[in-house]
C-alpha cells in the first residue's frame, strides 16, 4: 500500500493514469471547505465554552463575528445547541461528544485534501472520485441533521445552516472537479492499479484529523466532580397541599419537576429529559411555579406573562394536564404575547382552545391551588428559577439542567441503585 | 517541494489546526469551572411577601397577635378578647385603626345585621374573594366589631360571634391544612377601636347601600398581612 502510495506521491512523469488538474474547482472546494471550518469551530467553540456549567451567549449569524452574539437564549442556535441532538454519548461524558467537533475535523481534512491536490501537476482520477465520496460524508450528515432540526427541534440555526452550505458546496466542487479532471486513456491491464490503497490511507488520514479534536476535548474537558452532585434536598417534600400533577408517570423513581408552562428553558428541559435514555425510570410529579406577577409575589415583573392563567387551566385540567402542558409548550410565544395584552386574552385563548376548562379558569378555587403551589415553594425555600429536578428528593443542581442532564441523571439514578435508598 | 513532502506537511498543519484550538478551548472552559466552583449562584430564594407597609409598629402588634391570639403558641384558646386585644396593641383605638389603613387595597369589610351574626350571600362571596387574594402573604387578620347599641358584654359576645362565622365559612370553603396558623382573630365588641366614617369608602359587602358608623362596626375586617415577621 506504502509503496503504491509513494508512487503517486511522487509523480513519474508520463504516467498515464494521472488527469490534468481541475485547479479553479479544488480552489473553490477549498473556500467551502474553509467556510465549513469557521462554522465548524464557532459552533464547537460556543458548546466547549459550557462545559464550565455556566451560562454563555452564543453565536448565531451566518459571519460569525459580525452579528451580536445571543445572551437571551432565544434563537434557533440555542435551541439547536441545548437539544439532545447536539451531541452524542451524553450518558457517558458530561455534555457528550458534540457533533460539531467531527465535523470540524471533517472540513479540515476536506481543506487539506483540496489544498494538497490543487499544488499538484498531476492528478489520479481515483483520488477525485475519493474526494466525491468524503464530501458524500458531509452532505449525508447535514440532510439527517436538518431533518433533526425542523421536525424535533422545531427551528433551524444560522451556524447550522452555515455548514449545511458548506458541505453542499465541498460536494458540488468536487464532482466538478472529478468531471473536469481530464480522463486519460485507459491504461493497459499492467498499467492498472488499484485505488484502494490510496484510498485506505487517505481515509485514514480522515480519522485521525477526526479522532484528534475528540480525543483532545475528552482528555482536557472539565472533570465532572461527585461533590457538584452534594445539594439541598426538598425540606417539605410531602404534598399536603395537593398541588402537585400526577403527569408524565412510567418509572418508579420519585421525582418533582418544577416548572412554569411558559418559560422555554421548561420546554427545552422537558424535551431533554423526555429524550434521555433514563427518563422511563422516573415518576415525575409537577409543581407549578408561574414567573408571572399576576399570581407570584417573588416577581416584580412578569418574566413569562400568562403562565398564571395558563398555570390554572393545567390544574383544571386534571388528568387531562399533560395535555395542555403540551399545549402550553406548543404555542408559548403566542401564549405570552396573549398574557402581555392582559387576562381577557389569555383567558380567551384558554376557553377557545379547552372549553371544557371555561368553568373553572379564573375562579377562586383554582387561584387559591395556585397559591398553595407557590407556598409549598416557599416552604421549601427554592430558588425563584425554573426548571428545576429533584429526584429520590435530591436535586440535580441547576447547571446541570441543560447539556449535563442525560450524564447527572444517570449519576444520580446509579449513586441510588447502589445507596438502595428511596426517599419521598 | 517533494509532492509526499508538501502532503505531509499540510497533515501536519491540519492536525495542528483541529487540534490546538481544540486544546485552548477546552482547557479554557477547565479554567473557568476551577474559578467558579464553590461560588454561590446569586438566585433569589422563594420567600413569603413583606411589603413597604410592614412598619415596625405593625410587626409588634402582629407578632403580639399571633403569640397571644393562640396562632404561634398553639394554645387551645383561639382569638383575643377586646381587653385582652387593647392589652396587646398597647395603643388607643385610632392608632391601632391606623395601622392598618395601607391595606386599604388588600382588605374587605363584612358587613352583618343588627344583633346578627349571620353571614348574607355576597357577604360570603367578598369573603371567598379576598380570602382567596392572599399572593404571599403569611396572615390572615379577622377583626370583628359591633355597633354601640346594647351592652358591653352583648357586644363582646356578638362580635365574636361574627369572628368565629367567618373562620368557620373559610374553613369549610378552602381545604388549608395550615389555617390554624394562618388566621388571626380578634373581636373587639364596642370597645375599642371601632371604625370611623372614614371606613365607608374601603370594600365593603354592602357598598350599594348607604353608609354610617354604626353600620359598618357591625362587620368584621378582614385582611391579609403582607408582613415577614
Amino acid at each position: 500500500m506504502c509503496h503504491m502510495f509513494s508512487l503517486e506521491m511522487n509523480e513519474p512523469d508520463g504516467n498515464r493514469l494521472k488527469a490534468e488538474i481541475p485547479r479553479k474547482s479544488l480552489l473553490l472546494m477549498a473556500a467551502f471547505a474553509c467556510t465549513g471550518v469557521v462554522f465548524a469551530a464557532v459552533s464547537s467553540y460556543d458548546f466547549i465554552a459550557h462545559l464550565d456549567r455556566q451560562v454563555h451567549a452564543i453565536t448565531c449569524s451566518i459571519v460569525p463575528g459580525l452579528g451580536a452574539p445571543d445572551a437571551s437564549g432565544a434563537s434557533g442556535c440555542h435551541a439547536v445547541l441545548m437539544s439532545p441532538y447536539s451531541s452524542v454519548l451524553r450518558d457517558l461524558t458530561w455534555g457528550g461528544i458534540p457533533i460539531a467537533l467531527p465535523a470540524l475535523g471533517v472540513f479540515v481534512f476536506l481543506l487539506f485534501r483540496a489544498v494538497d491536490l490543487s499544488l499538484r501537476k498531476h492528478l489520479a482520477r481515483g483520488e477525485t472520485a475519493f474526494m466525491v465520496a468524503a464530501t458524500a460524508l458531509p452532505v449525508l450528515t447535514s440532510i439527517v441533521y436538518s431533518v433533526i432540526s425542523l421536525t424535533m427541534i422545531g427551528t433551524l440555526c444560522t451556524v447550522c445552516i452555515g455548514i449545511y452550505v458548506s458541505s453542499l458546496g465541498v460536494f458540488v466542487t468536487a464532482i466538478a472537479a472529478h468531471l473536469l479532471a481530464h480522463r486519460p486513456e485507459p491504461p493497459s491491464r499492467a498499467q492498472a492499479s488499484s485505488p484502494w490503497a490510496s484510498w485506505s490511507f487517505y481515509f485514514l488520514e480522515g480519522v485521525a484529523l477526526v479522532a484528534l479534536p475528540v480525543l483532545v476535548y475528552l482528555t482536557l474537558k472539565p472533570p465532572y466532580s461527585d461533590s457538584l452532585l452534594h445539594t439541598s434536598g426538598l425540606r417539605h417534600p410531602e404534598d399536603k397541599y395537593g398541588v402537585m400533577l400526577d403527569m408524565r408517570s412510567g418509572g418508579t423513581v420519585p421525582a418533582v419537576e418544577v416548572l412554569d408552562p411558559l418559560c422555554p428553558a421548561c420546554k427545552g428541559f422537558a424535551e431533554r429529559l423526555a429524550a434521555s435514555s433514563r427518563f422511563s425510570e422516573l415518576q415525575i410529579k409537577v409543581v407549578l411555579f408561574p414567573l408571572d406577577k399576576e399570581c407570584n409575589w417573588m416577581v416584580n415583573e412578569s418574566l413569562h406573562a400568562g403562565a398564571c392563567a395558563v398555570s390554572e387551566a393545567l390544574l383544571c385540567a386534571g388528568e387531562r394536564a399533560n395535555h395542555v402542558l403540551d399545549w402550553a409548550f406548543l404555542h408559548q410565544a403566542e401564549l405570552r404575547a396573549l398574557g402581555q395584552e392582559g387576562a381577557a386574552a389569555i383567558y380567551g385563548r384558554i376557553k377557545r382552545d379547552f372549553p371544557a376548562l371555561a368553568t373553572c379558569v379564573g375562579q377562586p378555587k383554582v387561584r387559591d391551588r395556585i397559591n398553595q403551589g407557590l407556598r409549598w415553594i416557599v416552604a421549601n425555600s427554592l430558588p425563584v428559577l425554573t426548571p428545576q429536578l429533584f429526584v429520590r428528593n435530591q436535586k440535580l443542581p441547576d447547571e446541570d439542567t441543560d447539556l449535563g442532564l442525560d450524564y447527572v441523571l444517570a449519576r444520580v439514578l446509579a449513586q441510588g441503585a447502589v445507596g438502595g435508598e428511596v426517599r419521598p | 517541494m517533494n509532492v509526499g513532502r508538501a502532503h505531509m506537511v499540510l497533515m501536519l498543519l491540519a492536525l495542528a489546526g483541529v487540534g490546538l484550538p481544540v486544546a485552548s478551548w477546552t482547557r479554557a472552559a477547565s479554567g473557568r469551572m476551577a474559578e467558579s466552583q464553590g461560588k454561590a449562584p446569586e438566585v433569589a430564594t422563594a420567600s413569603a411577601s413583606d411589603m413597604s407597609y410592614c412598619t415596625g409598629d405593625l410587626k409588634v402588634i402582629l407578632k403580639r397577635v399571633l403569640v397571644s391570639c393562640g396562632l404561634v403558641s398553639g394554645g387551645s384558646s383561639r382569638g383575643c378578647q377586646p381587653l385582652q386585644a387593647r392589652q396587646v396593641a398597647a395603643m388607643s383605638g385610632g392608632d391601632f385603626n391606623a395601622l392598618f389603613e395601607p391595606l386599604a387595597d388588600r382588605a374587605a369589610i363584612i358587613q352583618f345585621d343588627k344583633d346578627s351574626a349571620d353571614l348574607d350571600v355576597t357577604a360570603a362571596a367578598l369573603l371567598e374573594k379576598t380570602f382567596a387574594d392572599r399572593r404571599g402573604a403569611s396572615y390572615f387578620f379577622v377583626v370583628s366589631r359591633a355597633s354601640p347599641e346594647g351592652s358591653v358584654e352583648y357586644n363582646r359576645e356578638l362580635s365574636r360571634r361574627r369572628g368565629n362565622v367567618v373562620l368557620d365559612h373559610i374553613r369549610a370553603k378552602f381545604q388549608d391544612p395550615d389555617i390554624e396558623q394562618e388566621v388571626g382573630l380578634l373581636w373587639l365588641g364596642k370597645e375599642f377601636a371601632q371604625l370611623d366614617q372614614k371606613f365607608c369608602q374601603w370594600t365593603r359587602s354592602r357598598n350599594s347601600e348607604l353608609c354610617n358608623t354604626a353600620d359598618l362596626n357591625r362587620s368584621a375586617f378582614i385582611a391579609w398581612i403582607d408582613c415577614r415577621l
